[in-house]
């Protein structure tokens, strides 16, 4: 019965990815039919440089795919992370790598390294996030054993360290420079480019592929430490393949959108109610749906206001909140009844 | 087989001030029981027994081998380990649960191979949890969980069984069933290691006794050998009177005060 389900949820995500995905490329500000997409993508790819065929090859395509990804690679750790933290509310900024992207961002702007090129902005995201995971791994380890609560407090802590640096940033930068910080923290996918899809592609591939060679492992960590020590789990190897692999996938994902709340929150929740806990189909399952809620927020995000384009933080947080307390409540009544 | 070979040996093992110099050895083919007041020390000997905690001083050798030296698949074909609890909210099924005893036998990618199914089903089978294969851990009672757990044990398949109060949650009839199963199987050439409450089902039961008292070993012997008034009101301090039941034949533990 279970994998029975398993394949239509599948098979549901996959027909929403695939509608989805189209619609992305056709709707905006101006509307591309959903049958000449093909032939443009063609000539695009062949060169041709018309209209339609840079909007879609040169705009809306990177953007699809780099939301695709992000959401994949979010949503992928989400699923992974509350295994290893047995709380389903872990979410991917849990580790820090979030907000230590946000403060090395933040500071490649303000030290002027943005303008020199637009790859320091990310690059510095990306460093920073992994040297912040790393000292929150450092700061619960001890005798070679990372215990998951100190994980979760250092995160917590150096979480909100880094966004007090972060704000005091902000506090002191001049208006224009601020704007610029506060444009990259909302996080966006506009003005996503083809090299970005490729670097993000290998890295969310292999994330993804390290995640899957850890499912089962995770399933026994999900359930506690010493029971999938007694099957023969390394769990000290999986905590660290599995954290490394996250800071990495949620790095790249950080820098290339900035923070997107939330999508690696909801996605693997939701799939657990409804298709089980085993991480060998929650974690791919997880990987379309984030693809799925992120190419969704942003066709909200085009369309809502148009012309005005909404920021995508802005719609998947708004989703979220919600979400995250009705979670909170549906919890706090399943203790109540014991 | 060798019996009388230990083939599983902590000397002069000491955790933490929770266990003090404690050296043991225990050969195939026993069910032994570990007894103890709640602080004594059973379930920490239990985790370093099963090489997931480390003796801060001493050695623990699985036949000739150092235990830490034996990486954590190869110790899970060896030796299988049930923690106290088995958690309340696992969305697993039982038969996934039971599956997962076979970790060490699979790989990231394959599915379960036809003897780890097998060995599945008929884990299963010997705790009668075949009917609640697809139902949510989550949604059995406590004594069912802790049947599972001990399913997910014996579908391991290793020949050493740790199992830290397997019984304490169950209804006096599978409190039997689960010892007689027990017994039976150390009987076969397992090795099987349980910490217990229950010091008459354990006198019953188990072919040797280890009474744990502040972290050493009180006693390690036959039943009649460490069930005595006196140890036991030196260990539990309470008096009691041991007697053979005349009726039943068996170890009775009647306390006086």
């Amino acid at each position: 019965m279970t994998s029975k389900r398993t394949g239509w949820v599948f098979l549901f995500l996959s027909i929403t990815l695939c509608i989805s995905a189209a619609l992305e490329l056709s709707l905006g500000p101006m509307t591309i039919p959903i049958t000449s997409i093909p032939s443009a993508v063609w000539s695009y790819l062949h060169g041709a440089r018309g209209t339609d065929e840079v909007v879609v090859g040169a705009i809306r395509l990177p953007r699809l795919l780099v939301a695709m990804l992000v959401g994949a690679g979010l949503a992928s750790t989400g699923a992974v992370l509350q295994g290893i933290f047995r709380n389903p509310m872990a979410d991917p900024s849990i580790i820090g790598v979030s907000s230590g992207g946000s403060l090395g961002a933040v500071l490649t702007i303000q030290f002027g390294l943005a303008q020199a090129s637009q790859w320091y902005t990310p690059l510095g995201a990306f460093a920073s996030g992994l040297v912040v995971v790393f000292v929150v791994y450092r700061l619960s380890t001890t005798w070679g054993r990372t215990s998951i609560y100190s994980l979760l407090l250092s995160g917590v802590a150096v979480n909100s360290f880094c966004s007090a640096i972060v704000t005091l940033v902000l506090s002191l930068a001049p208006l224009q420079t601020m704007q610029q910080m506060m444009f990259w923290l909302m996080g966006g996918l506009d003005g996503s480019t083809w090299s970005e899809c490729l670097i993000l592609a290998g890295l969310v591939t292999a994330g993804f592929l390290i995640y899957l060679s850890q499912a089962h492992a995770l399933d026994l960590i999900s359930i506690g430490e010493e029971h999938a020590e007694g099957v023969g789990v390394s769990l000290q190897f999986t905590k660290q393949v599995t954290l490394a692999t996250s800071a990495f996938v949620v790095g790249a994902c950080v820098s290339a959108t900035g923070v997107i709340g939330f999508v690696g929150l909801i996605v693997p929740h939701l799939l657990r109610l409804w298709m089980g806990p085993r991480h060998r189909n929650l974690i791919p399952a997880s990987a379309l749906g984030g693809a799925v809620l992120m190419l969704l927020s942003d066709l909200v995000a085009r369309m809502a206001l148009l012309p005005v384009e909404l920021n995508i933080g802005i719609v998947t947080s708004c989703l979220g909140a919600p979400f995250f307390l009705f979670l909170l409540r549906r919890q706090e009544l399943r203790s109540h009844r014991g | 087989m060798d019996k009388s070979f230990p083939e599983l040996r902590l000397e002069q093992v000491s955790f933490r001030g929770v266990l003090r110099d404690v050296s043991l050895g225990w050969a195939p083919g026993h069910l032994i029981g570990l007894i103890g007041p709640n602080g004594a020390g059973k379930s920490t000997l239990l985790r370093i027994a099963a090489g997931i905690a480390h003796p801060t001083s001493g050695a623990v050798y699985l036949r000739d081998k150092l235990l830490r030296d034996i990486p954590p698949r190869h110790r899970a074909k060896e030796m299988a380990y049930l923690p106290q609890h088995v958690p309340e909210n696992v969305m697993f099924t039982v038969e996934q649960y039971v599956e997962m005893g076979r970790f060490a036998y699979r790989t990231a990618w394959g599915s379960l191979d036809r003897e780890s199914r097998e060995a599945v089903r008929q884990a299963l089978n010997t705790l009668n949890l075949s009917r609640y294969r697809d139902v949510r851990l989550e949604r059995l009672s406590g004594g069912e969980r802790q049947r599972a757990g001990i399913a997910r044990c014996i579908a391991q398949g290793s020949r050493i069984i740790l199992l830290d109060e397997p019984i304490s949650n169950l209804d006096l009839y599978y409190q039997v069933d689960i010892l007689k199963r027990l017994q039976l199987l150390a009987h076969q050439g397992y090795l099987i290691v349980v910490a217990i409450h229950n010091l008459e089902l354990a006198a019953r039961y188990c072919d040797t006794l280890v009474l744990l008292h502040n972290g050493q070993v009180y006693a390690h012997g036959s039943p009649p050998e460490v069930l005595t008034e006196q140890a036991l009101l030196d260990v539990f301090r309470v008096p009691v009177k041991i007697y053979t039941d005349p009726h039943a034949g068996y170890l009775r533990v009647s306390h006086l005060s």
